[in-house]
């Protein structure tokens, strides 16, 4: 395995990829032009600002909402229209569900447990007692937090071979949180579970992505392997007389009150930094993700 | 057995390499000595198996590491031990440049700072 940048061109062998997916509301575009795919057996972290558009990502993925440009494909069908075999490989999570809200989490489970080959009814009853939900209450009755752990042990409990989580972290405790962070991991690392899940809790993504994508004003600013982001890029600290020689074009630039400049630099392709990080004065700090994050969308 | 922080800037796999070559060069890893499975690694810390792998991986072409057929991966029985006196002294080199950075940063006396440090090494 290596950490070069997992492209995958045939949209064909790509569980989850979009062409040039473009949609706007009334305000204005949400999604500019993304090219998106997962190679099977990837986590891919989908972090960006709230109201970045991620769900709308999402939402158009999955064949949920026509997309005012561009195509979406899961296993190479269109995602508009895809077959009711392609529909049993994927479970897709929602930052709110909704579905089937008369139904107790035990008879919602049994229901949907029919449509789908894998179903594993001792996994979901164990997680439902891990998770503490009751199972004969009615999901209506459920909090928004309870109900989206029931919809995230549907998901789990399917085994599906793509896996698509809207925000999953937001309703659960920091104990059930590392569950599911744990069950991500291991089925991508073990069944070959190929996982989308979008986050703006940066340290989540960072035990199980294999790769993250940034995704900022409509667009992808970054789509990479999650190691090679931590080593590829730095953030170069300039004392304000430097600050003329920064070098131009980089992810993000920050000026700061004592005349300082901050810029994120990349690697170049020997290795090494770019001419600027020798000037007097100059600092390179290593990035985590979350820093990163903040330098390109703060 | 790894201590494991995903928000630094070092990547989680070569976090892990780092603290195999000290477990070994310090002697509380020693030659033959099994390494937990990469399931149960990244069960624990709830990472990604395939980082577990990479680590292990890195650490066998290293020569750290031996795979055994069907038991996972164990100490090297051609690693010593006890690496030589300036082997082990170069794995402490970035926290010492760190040490020497914040010392200056601060405007420390080097001589306070290194009785300090004499007395918590004498602890």
């Amino acid at each position: 395995m290596n950490a070069v940048l997992r492209s995958v061109t045939d949209h064909r062998a790509a569980p989850l990829a979009v062409q040039g997916l473009t949609h706007g509301y009334d305000d204005g575009l949400v999604l500019d032009g993304i090219d998106l795919a997962l190679s099977p057996g990837s986590v891919l972290g989908l972090i960006g600002r709230n109201g970045a558009g991620k769900s709308t990502l999402i939402r158009a993925m999955m064949g949920l909402l026509k997309p005012q440009g561009g195509h979406a494909f899961v296993f190479g069908e269109p995602a508009l229209t895809m077959s009711d075999h392609a529909k049993a490989r994927i479970a897709y999570v929602p930052q709110q569900p909704e579905a089937l809200a008369w139904l107790t989490a035990q008879q919602m489970f049994d229901y949907v447990g029919r449509f789908y080959p894998a179903w594993d009814a001792a996994f979901a009853k164990s997680m439902l007692r891990d998770w503490d939900i009751s199972p004969n209450k009615v999901l209506g009755k459920l909090s928004p937090g309870e109900r989206q752990r029931v919809d995230l042990i549907r998901a789990l409990a399917s085994q599906p071979e793509l896996l698509v989580l809207d925000e999953p972290a937001a309703a659960l405790d920091p104990v059930a949180r590392r569950d599911l962070l744990r069950e991500i991991a291991l089925r991508a690392g073990e069944a070959g579970t190929t996982v989308l899940f979008s986050t703006h809790i940066v340290s989540d993504l960072e035990r199980v992505a294999s790769d993250i994508a940034f995704l900022h004003a409509g667009k992808l600013l970054l789509q990479c392997a999650v190691d090679e982001t931590k080593e590829r890029f730095a953030r170069l600290w300039l004392p304000g007389a430097m600050s003329a020689a920064a070098p131009s074009d980089t992810l993000g630039q920050r000026r700061h009150a004592d005349g300082s400049l901050s810029v994120v630099i990349e690697r170049q392709p020997d290795g090494s930094w770019p001419e600027a990080t020798r000037l007097p004065g100059a600092r390179v700090d290593a990035l985590g993700l979350e820093d990163l994050f903040v330098e390109i969308a703060g | 057995m790894f201590a494991i922080q995903p928000t630094s800037a070092e990547p989680i796999y070569r976090q892990i390499v780092e603290q195999l070559r000290r477990l070994i060069a310090g002697g509380q890893l020693t030659a033959g000595e099994l390494l937990p499975s990469v399931r149960d690694v990244a069960g624990f810390h709830a990472i990604n198996p395939m980082t577990v792998s990479r680590a292990y991986g890195m650490a066998e072409t290293e020569g750290l590491l031996d795979r055994l057929r069907g038991k996972g991966m164990a100490v090297a029985a051609t690693t010593r031990s006890s690496a030589t006196q300036a082997q082990r002294m170069a794995l402490l080199e970035p926290q010492l440049q760190e040490l020497a950075r914040h010392t200056q940063e601060l405007e420390l006396p080097a001589e306070a700072v290194l009785r300090r440090l004499g007395r918590l090494l004498e602890e």
